[in-house]
């Protein structure tokens, strides 16, 4: 029999679910699908089963595109975890007027085109870019000094593009910081450094893994920054798959190194959950 | 005389314009279980903080065992605390809580580290609770675990940041004794800091009564409760009737005052009555549980009205007019209390329980 009360109290549910139905599932299944299917020469999708696009991942030249991917966005973490705990760290500790003011400047970039920003690199960074302008000005360097078009330019302009994630994930962790856990710990006799250490950073874990995650996988993903300021000599996830679906006319291969790609994710999520349910300890005791 | 343990001298400190605490001079002596006591906002925690090395002073200077310690970081002084939501390390385990100082410190071997924490334990009586996390304890059970965790750097002085606040009435009352039987058996010096003056009379050895930043008094539990400074102290330590009365007449050891139409004689004690000279106003204070209501006539004694009569359990609470002023009279049942409403009644008192004071710092209607 209907329960309508049931019904009632559920109601409210009904439009996240559709939501995340038709634009999560939906697209998601059709792409597991895809990815079992063939193309024939024109590159139209045929309804035939295949296992071959997931053989072809294990390609080596394929295999070295996941690495690419992987230590791109791995390094991405770290690069702006290093970066923004301290940023994070004092922004937590300023007075709720500069406080609000500092968080304001750390968003602020996303009010203006992420293409924007990143041409902003290349005026920074090119041969004829401001830094090398000033450079030979003062007679630092002879020549040009190349920065641009190789896999640390990439590194910079995904670290840089994605850093605020970092900064917002690790601010509320620090925020959330009971100010007494710090003063017992020096009252105890720790030193700031060791307090760092066994308190701040083990309560703070939450917010560091959460900060990787939020960064790691925008930048398996992300496939402009690599056009723009890697000149496409590293091949990245993202470009792999945007070129099989425009260039190379095949989605069944595209779609499979789609799922390998959520697979990646999957695995880095596993981790992150294993670590966050985990009993944290200092590294100190 | 030995040395005092902490001496304060002269320390001032200021959070901006505002003058928190004003020329704090008193010494800490080796042993005793000291009470800072006083409303909230009074600067009581911040002096605890202060001795703790938590706020830097603005001047004067703090001397342990006769040497400066004011420029001293909170770890490299003999000073523990116990923090006012216990501040236990939520990822750490108890006894790893417990070890915390001594590891930071590497002051022994994790060998040598068993036992002791096991003592500590002990005396805390949480014994067997090693592994609990601090999120699995209670309220009590985290207050003894905090206290084990400062007491285990063996400091010179202890310091209690409000820590029974966050427990209900009961358990409050069962830790109260507890600290005070634990604080003999650690023969550790105690700061305690509190807004709660039946905790500060229970445990203490001596009270600091503190407002807006200064002392008002400093004595044991009886100084305080009988012979207050000041209108501050008589009006925060216990419940009194505070009346503006006449003084008459001065003699040796009494003043002759006038309340109403009633004329009394109040004994003069340590501090009752001095400053106050005959023709002038002064403050009578008197305990409300010191008086006693008569329906006969009896010397030196107010006459007036039962206005109200509440009855509280053993306790009665009247209201009594007297010609004009209320004053309430909180007296334990007897025979005699068979007065109602309407009935001319005489309130008496015992000596110990009045004070007269200098009208100086009388504010009407505002003197908590």
């Amino acid at each position: 029999m209907f329960n309508l009360k049931k019904i009632k109290q559920n109601a409210p549910a009904v439009p996240i679910f559709v939501w995340t139905g038709l634009l999560v599932g939906i697209p998601l299944i059709y792409v597991v699908v895809l990815s079992f299917l063939s193309r024939d020469n024109l590159g139209n999708v045929v309804f035939e089963f295949t296992l071959e696009n997931y053989k072809r991942i294990f390609d080596p030249v394929y295999l070295k595109v996941f690495y690419n991917s992987f230590l791109l966005a791995a390094l991405t973490g770290l690069i702006t975890l290093f970066i923004g705990y301290p940023v994070a760290y004092f922004t937590a500790n300023l007075e709720p007027k500069r406080r609000s003011l500092a968080m304001g400047l750390i968003i602020l970039p996303f009010w203006i085109s992420s293409l924007l920003r990143i041409y902003g690199w290349i005026i920074l960074l090119g041969n004829k870019g401001l830094i090398n302008n000033l450079l030979l000005k003062f007679n630092i360097i002879k020549e040009p000094l190349i920065m641009m078009y190789n896999f640390g330019t990439t590194l910079v302009g995904t670290a840089y593009m994605l850093i605020p994630f970092m900064i917002i994930a690790l601010f509320n962790s620090v925020d959330k910081l009971d100010r007494s856990l710090l003063e017992a710990s020096y009252d105890l006799g720790a030193s700031k450094w060791k307090t760092f250490f066994n308190i701040t950073l083990p309560l703070t874990m939450p917010g560091i893994a959460g900060g990787f995650i939020l960064v790691f996988i925008p930048s398996l993903g992300l496939f402009f920054i690599s056009d723009l300021l890697g000149g496409g000599k590293n091949v990245f996830l993202g470009n792999l798959i945007n070129a099989q679906v425009t260039k190379g006319r095949n989605k069944p291969l595209a779609a499979a190194f789609s799922v390998g790609m959520i697979v990646l994710v999957l695995i880095v999520l596993y981790i992150y959950n294993r670590i966050t349910k985990d009993k944290k300890e200092g590294l100190f005791l | 005389m030995q040395e005092p343990l902490l001496q304060l001298k002269k320390l001032n400190k200021y959070y901006g314009s505002s003058h928190i605490l004003k020329d704090i001079t008193f010494d800490i002596n080796y042993g005793e279980f000291l009470t800072l006591l006083g409303p909230s906002g009074c600067g009581k925690t911040t002096l605890l903080r202060c001795i703790a090395g938590l706020e830097a002073i603005d001047s004067g200077d703090i001397l342990l065992n006769g040497a400066s310690i004011k420029d001293l970081a909170p770890n490299k002084r003999n000073i523990n605390t116990v923090f006012q939501n216990y501040a236990l390390f939520p990822h750490l385990n108890v006894y790893d809580n417990v070890a915390y100082g001594p590891r930071v410190k590497k002051s022994m071997s994790e060998k040598e580290l068993k036992t002791r924490v096991a003592d500590f334990l002990e005396l805390v009586q949480m014994s067997g609770y090693e592994k609990r996390m601090p999120h699995q304890l209670s309220g009590g059970q985290r207050q003894r675990i905090a206290i084990a965790r400062a007491l285990i750097n063996e400091p010179d002085i202890l310091l209690l940041d409000e820590p029974l606040g966050a427990l209900d009435l009961k358990l409050r009352k069962y830790m109260q004794t507890e600290l005070a039987h634990l604080q003999k058996k650690a023969k550790t010096t105690f700061v305690y800091v509190t807004h709660d003056q039946e905790e500060a009379l229970n445990m203490s050895d001596r009270i600091v009564v503190i407002n807006k930043g200064e002392i008002q008094q400093l004595g044991n539990p009886r100084e305080i409760y009988n012979n207050p400074k000041n209108l501050f102290v008589a009006d925060f330590i216990g419940d009194r009737n505070i009346k503006k009365v006449k003084v008459l007449e001065k003699n040796n050891n009494y003043f002759r005052i006038k309340l109403g139409s009633s004329i009394i004689d109040i004994k003069c004690s340590d501090y009752a009555g001095g400053g106050c000279n005959p023709g002038e106003t002064a403050i009578l204070a008197i305990h409300m549980d010191k008086m006693k209501i008569s329906c006969t006539e009896i010397p030196n004694s107010f006459s007036g009205e039962v206005m109200s009569v509440h009855y509280a359990g053993s306790q009665i609470r009247s209201e009594v007019n007297v010609d004009g002023e209320i004053v309430t009279v909180i007296e334990y049942q007897n025979n005699n209390s068979d007065y109602n409403i309407g009935d001319k009644v005489y309130i008496s008192w015992e000596e110990s329980g009045a004070v007269l004071l200098p009208l100086e710092d009388y504010v009407e209607g505002s003197n908590v």
